[in-house]
């Protein structure tokens, strides 16, 4: 199913994060990320969700019923092709420091921190597909946790 | 203290000394609360006290001018409410319905009314009251999560946790309830917020205050393009069709509506809560559209090129199965609530406006041209005989099995008697279509119903909204004898407050609805469907009001004009035959195709008529 990067502004209130939950819910999705920051603007929250979902008409239905609420001010519906999807993770590895080499230069990474010879915590930032790569290549047996973001966007 | 708030507390003091002190008394929640409900003219409040709602209550002779209407349950209050802002809204003094209640059990009681006014999109308001901020989310005695409940049923909802916020939430509250789309918004007061006072330099002026709320939006203006774009739609159409919703009857659009469709001569199909735009007998009037429908709206529908939706928004009950829904039709939507455009069907020209606003651009456009339409009009007077002969023949005949009456036939009586002038609540069920399809409406805005969610009870308590808001006009509670048993206990506020209602109870033995359905899809098995009920007449002495049982037709009229005469409520039952169906009838999810016009085991008439459905 097509995955759909919903970005909606709303007030930052109490209440609002459970009535945009709620109606995903009752539209019976299951959200894939959602994240929250503060905007450019005092008060104001910034939203991105992410859901998979083929038909376009129930996107659109989504996006106008979430801009029914009263504390939400804006939504749209954002493209990969006309916007940047990005999410950040933080991995603990288990993994020889030679191996992790080789990924330089490939892949949007850093070492935060090496607690001994085979143990590193690294961050990685990209897209959602790159992670995956990384965490692919690296080798999912050397994975002792993960932590990830969710995806945020922004228009082009 | 500005000079407008400050004005209205001198005149409680008695003496100039004692001012100061006794605005610093008055400035706490529950007082700002009932302050800025008498500024947004609310009369009434209906509701039930408790521990949690107790300072309000013992506030309110204090601020005066409160009508306080105590339900015999919450939802009666919910319902009392809707039935005010309801009926109101056509008057000169429109008022929003406000409902008060204490916290947990209290607000729980509530929450049917409110999902109800949800669904329908009635303004109200609802003040519950909620323990202590201290005790919140703590399972305190009475405590329930109140906003966390009604949020996804309400258009909005407030815990204000500061005396300072109190009045503005209130001016807000109204404003989002009442404008737009309108909807029910619940306060949720927490009872140390009642009677906390506010700080010394505290100010709020009613006239000048404006809710800041950026992400409200609502458009009553429509757009030029759309409406150009609509006009070449209509003025190309060879088979328009004009839906007449609620939306029509909430922007007090019935008159504007009828000297429209006069001028461009297009016939009009009434959704079920659109009826009472305008008289049901008009000629351009189809009746009411959908499941149980007439036959001439539904297959105007199947036939028309073009539908012209007017504050509707394409409810399953209206349209059946949706990808066999108007085929063949542009569809111009106009309708106030831009999330309703495209939701069921796709529109061709949408225009996200008033009704009223929209009706009235169109009215004063030169480009809109008026033809004819010989043949289109000739279809359709075609589809009216469909049923027509049947129809009368039962409802002069009157009765059915066992000599028992036919609601349609009481209907139609009571139609006659009342020269259909009258105010119509029916309950859910099939008496409640009975009254939609039989009551010949001419009064705007005469008829409250539960549409949306088709909450079995409503009829009784709203009936008592309804009264209040119009006590001029005639109003009449029309149940089943299985919801008016769902909010009898509201008898005790018709005794109480004596209020003129006329009830009828259809008393056919049965949730006749229910079983029409079994009869239909069931092979008919009535699990569950068949009631007994108490003696009516002890009830109705037991409330001192005057009751009368009708079991022939010959005392059906009689029994009506009686009810009409009586100074104050009366109590009609009128024994009713089980078997008799509301047709036609779109099975759920069925296409319009599939209506059927005649019982199923009804034996074959000789031959079918032309037109005929099914
Ligand atoms: C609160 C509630 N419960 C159940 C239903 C389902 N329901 C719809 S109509 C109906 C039967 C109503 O029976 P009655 O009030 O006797 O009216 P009748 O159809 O016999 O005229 C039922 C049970 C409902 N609409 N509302
Ligand atoms: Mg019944």
């Amino acid at each position: 199913m097509k995955r759909r990067a919903i970005l909606a502004f709303t007030l930052d209130h109490p209440g609002v994060l459970n009535k945009i939950s709620s109606l995903i819910r009752k539209k019976m999705y299951n959200v894939d990320t959602l994240t929250v920051c503060r905007s450019r603007i005092p008060g104001v929250s910034r939203m991105t969700i992410t859901l998979r979902e083929n038909d376009q008409e129930r996107v659109d239905q989504v996006t106008r019923q979430l801009e029914k609420f009263t504390e939400v001010i804006s939504v749209k519906e954002l493209d990969t092709d006309h916007s940047y999807w990005r999410e950040v993770a933080i991995v603990k590895l288990e993994i020889e420091a030679s191996v992790l080499e080789s990924f330089h230069g490939r892949y949007n990474f850093e070492i935060l921190e090496q607690k001994s010879d085979d143990i590193h915590i690294v961050q990685v930032a990209g897209s959602t597909r790159r992670i995956d790569a990384f965490l692919d290549e690296v080798g999912q047996q050397h994975v002792v946790e993960i932590a990830r973001t969710g995806v945020t966007a922004m228009e082009k | 203290m500005t000079n407008g708030t400050g004005r209205r507390l001198l005149s409680v003091g008695d003496s100039s000394a004692q001012e100061s002190d006794e605005q610093r008394i008055f400035m706490n929640g529950k007082h700002l609360l009932l302050k800025a409900l008498k500024e947004r003219k609310v009369k009434f409040l209906f509701g039930y006290t408790g521990g949690a709602i107790m300072p309000v209550f013992d506030e309110m002779e204090k601020v005066g001018q409160f009508e306080f209407v105590m339900a015999r349950h919450e939802q009666g209050a919910a319902f009392m409410a809707q039935g005010l802002s309801r009926a109101s809204l056509s008057t000169k003094t429109p008022q929003i319905g406000v409902c008060m209640t204490t916290s947990g059990p209290g607000a729980m009681n509530l929450v049917t009314g409110i999902a109800d006014a949800h669904m329908d999109s009635v303004p109200m308001l609802a003040i519950t009251g909620q323990v202590a901020t201290g005790v919140i989310a703590t399972d305190a005695f009475q405590e329930s999560d109140v906003v966390g409940v009604m949020m996804p049923i309400c258009k909005q909802t407030y815990m204000p946790l500061a005396a300072e916020d109190v009045e503005k939430t209130v001016h807000e509250a109204c404003y989002v309830a009442t404008t737009g789309r309108g909807g029910p918004v619940v306060i949720d007061l927490p009872k140390d917020v009642q009677n906390q006072q506010v700080a010394d330099d505290y100010k709020f002026d009613a006239k000048t205050f404006r809710p800041h709320l950026p992400g409200y939006f609502y458009t009553p203006t429509p757009e030029r393009d759309p409406v150009r774009k609509a006009i070449e739609l209509i003025n190309k159409s060879e088979r328009p069709l004009i839906f007449c919703g609620h939306g029509v009857i909430n922007s007090n659009a019935g008159e504007l509506l009828q000297k429209f469709v006069e001028k461009v001569n297009i016939p009009v199909a009434f959704t079920f809560h659109g009826l009472s735009a305008f008289a049901a007998d008009h000629p351009m009037n189809l009746g009411m559209m959908g499941m149980h429908g007439t036959v001439e709206a539904n297959r105007a529908i199947m036939e028309a090129d073009l539908l012209i939706a007017l504050g509707m928004r394409f409810d399953d009950r209206v349209t059946g199965k949706l990808d066999e829904y108007a085929q063949n039709a542009d569809v111009i939507h106009v309708d106030i609530d831009s999330s309703e455009m495209h939701k069921n069907v796709r529109a061709t020209v949408a225009i996200n406006a008033d009704v009223y606003r929209t009706l009235h651009v169109l009215m004063g456009d030169p480009m809109v041209t008026c033809t004819p339409r010989r043949r289109w009009w000739d279809k359709l007077n075609s589809f009216r005989e469909v049923m027509k002969e049947d129809l009368q023949e039962e409802i002069e005949v009157g009765v059915g099995s066992d000599n028992k009456l036919l609601m349609k036939g009481i209907i139609h009586r009571l139609s006659e008697v009342t020269g259909g002038k009258d105010l119509i609540v029916p309950d859910v069920g099939q008496h409640q279509m009975m009254s939609a399809r039989f009551y010949n409406f001419q009064t705007r805005n005469s008829w409250f119903a539960s549409g949306g969610a088709g909450t079995m009870g409503c009829s009784l308590p709203m009936a008592i909204g309804v009264k209040l808001a119009r006590p001029k006009e005639r109003v009449w509670s029309i149940s089943g004898d299985g919801g008016f048993q769902m909010n009898m206990q509201e008898l005790g506020t018709i005794m109480e407050k004596q209020i003129d209602v006329k009830i009828i109870v259809l008393n056919n033995g049965y949730l006749g609805m229910v079983r029409q359905w079994q009869t239909f899809f069931f092979d008919g098995r009535y699990a569950g469907t068949p009631m007994k009920s108490p003696d009516f007449s002890l009830i109705a002495a037991a409330y001192g009001i005057p009751y009368r049982k009708v079991e022939l037709l010959d005392e059906v009229e009689p029994a009506l004009k009686e009810a009409m005469a009586c100074d104050g409520a009366m109590i009609l039952e009128f024994i009713c035959d089980p078997a008799e169906v509301i047709l036609p009838m779109i099975p759920a999810g069925g296409g319009f195709g599939e209506m059927m016009t005649r019982h199923p085991n009804a034996p074959e008439k000789n031959q079918p008529k032309q037109g005929e459905a099914a």
